[in-house]
């Protein structure tokens, strides 16, 4: 697996607008090239950080798309179902269309996390009066996902072309205008994440069941699902702000995991870490060669692989499996 | 020991439940009957602190069980409900049962050399040793039952609840899961409540009844004093015949219909 990993890291440092040699990649990396070489400069200011940011981002968003499922009871469910993309999009498109965005490359991933807040804040609040019955949550979820992209719509439909542009690449997921100075923040949030879900793994397994049930084994439910709700909530936003909203990952990677490791988050929890981390990059990568040289967002190669994947898990399988 | 004093309950404003009393004895198989919708599992779900009655109380060995913590409680009492939607549930056997364990495991819920111990025991109790890699989803209903039943077990509790345990299984399966339910009763001290419907069934191992009609108790008792021929017809509003089975001595009722009562 990790060597999986560190063939897919090396491949998406290889493959870009400009081939650069494998040798040379290498040496960049142990800093064996003098630092005026423009190529070392592509590699390491561009290429290092936006495939170290792919890999945190596809193993936040599998890994939040596993808690979803678990705490929803829904294998339908995704980091984005209950409307947290129906905020960002809000607050980018605010960002956009107002020009905040001319002012400081902050203020667009701070918008988004504004408007993801503002949006899980009212889930919660629907949810808690109704004991996050998981109906509930998914219901409240599209409601407020339906309400905020009205409002995006609105906007988009009273704001200049240009501006509409630039926040609908945005929408689609993108690497390529990230911040290169959100990384560290970045990935210490969804690092530490992943980490304290992977702990709990055996407390995600538990809210699987129905209420009545995980209620008899001592369970304090609506703590756990507070506590679960709120962490991959975080890692959601913690993935918006950094390169939009990448449809698919959180649905496809815990469905594919879960054939192969079984319903156990104990495993199922790292296992789609890694493969996230595997996935996203190899994307990105083609993302960057398919058109070349123009390189399309990512969320359009995301879908296209995910609902693909899924026409045919659902010829496959004999319909006993989306229940 | 358990102690229900003058519970009223239900959902939402739909009271279901009125003013039941009663009392559970140590060593009691403890069954309840009624009709279809009188409230026979919201009595259960009372005891299993699942529903707060809108008035009473509940006493489990002289305590008040709103004084537990979820915790503690899952410790003292165990419940299987009706149904268990196990089938999109794939873990396997083993991992199923330890969720059984959940109260006496740490913040992670990580099992110790302990729970192994218990859960493995009370698979050679339950012979389903063989089943441990299965997956839960891909069990018969009789095997999948036991499994329900083993996880049960694997809180150690004093008091377990079963929601009808044996509806749709076959008679053989129904000899097994209740001759488990007695054995545990008979030989491990546990105190068993469950809702039966069929009634010859609740004669037959249970050692007290209650009946309710609409939402209170009609009749509390040894299962002759309880099945007799008035109440039962009364309570389901169709014609029986109470006889005493020759062999156990306990008593059953066989329902009459339309056509034989014409002729």
């Amino acid at each position: 697996m990790l060597i999986l990993l560190i063939i897919v890291f090396l491949f998406s440092l290889v493959y870009g607008l400009n081939e650069v040699s494998f040798i040379k990649v290498l040496k960049a990396l142990l800093g064996n090239v003098s630092t005026g070489d423009t190529v070392v400069m592509i590699i390491k200011q561009v290429r290092l950080p936006r495939t170290i940011m792919a890999c945190i981002v596809g193993a936040g968003l599998s890994v939040s798309g596993c808690v979803f499922q678990a705490i929803l009871k829904n294998p339908l469910a995704d980091p984005f179902t209950l409307g947290i993309s129906g905020g960002a999009a809000l607050g980018v498109a605010i960002a956009f269309v107002f020009g905040f965005q001319s002012v400081t490359n902050f203020f667009v991933p701070f918008c988004a996390f504004i408007g993801m807040a503002i949006s899980v804040i009212v889930v919660y609040l629907v949810s808690i009066r109704r004991r996050f019955s998981s109906k509930t949550m998914i219901l409240s979820g599209v409601v407020v996902s339906y309400i905020f992209s009205s409002a995006v719509m609105l906007l988009f439909a009273l704001s200049p072309s240009n501006s509409v542009q630039t926040a609908f690449m945005w929408l689609i997921g993108d690497f390529s205008n990230f911040d290169e100075r959100l990384l560290p923040f970045i990935t210490v949030v969804i690092l530490a994440s992943i980490i304290i879900l992977s702990l709990f793994g055996n407390v995600i397994n538990a809210v699987c069941f129905s209420d009545e049930k995980s209620k008899t084994f001592g369970i304090h439910i609506a703590k756990n699902i507070t506590f679960l709700f709120f962490t991959a909530s975080i890692i959601t936003a913690a993935t918006v702000s950094a390169c939009g909203i990448i449809g698919f990952i959180g649905l496809m990677i815990p469905h594919a995991m879960r054939k192969i490791v079984g319903m156990n988050n104990v495993f199922l929890i790292p296992v789609s870490a890694f493969s996230g981390a595997f996935f996203l990059p190899l994307c990105d990568s083609l993302s960057r060669i398919l058109f070349s040289p123009v390189s399309i967002p990512i969320g359009i190669i995301t879908n296209m692989i995910g609902g693909f994947f899924f026409v045919c898990l659902l010829l496959k399988s004999d319909g006993t499996y989306i229940k | 020991m358990m102690h229900i004093d003058n519970v009223s309950a239900g959902y939402l404003d739909k009271e279901i439940l009125k003013s039941i009393s009663c009392k559970i004895n140590e060593k009691d198989f403890f069954g309840v009957i009624g009709k279809n919708g009188v409230g026979k599992s919201t009595l259960l779900k009372v005891l299993c602190k699942l529903i707060k009655p809108y008035s009473g109380d509940v006493f489990v060995n002289c305590k008040n069980i709103n004084y537990f913590s979820r915790r503690e409680f899952a410790k003292m009492i165990a419940f299987l409900p009706q149904h268990v939607d196990t089938s999109s549930l794939s873990f396997s056997v083993f991992e199923f049962i330890a969720f059984g364990r959940y109260p006496y495991m740490n913040i992670f819920k990580i099992p110790s050399g302990k729970d192994y111990v218990v859960i493995k025991r009370i698979m050679d109790f339950l012979q389903i040793t063989n089943l441990a890699q299965r997956k839960i989803n891909e069990l018969s209903g009789g095997e999948k039952q036991k499994i329900l039943i083993a996880q049960v077990l694997a809180q150690e509790t004093d008091i377990i609840v079963f929601d009808e345990p044996t509806s749709h299984l076959d008679i053989g399966s129904q000899n097994d899961i209740l001759g488990i339910l007695r054995d545990l009763n008979e030989n491990y001290n546990k105190i068993i409540i469950l809702t039966l419907h069929d009634l010859n069934v609740a004669s037959e191992f249970c050692n007290k009844l209650v009946l309710l009609e609409n939402g209170s108790i009609c009749k509390y008792g040894t299962p002759e004093e309880v099945l007799n021929c008035v109440d039962i017809e009364r309570v389901y509003n169709t014609e029986v015949i109470v006889k005493i089975n020759p062999i156990s001595h306990k008593p059953y009722v066989l329902s009459l219909s339309k056509k034989v009562e014409e002729r």
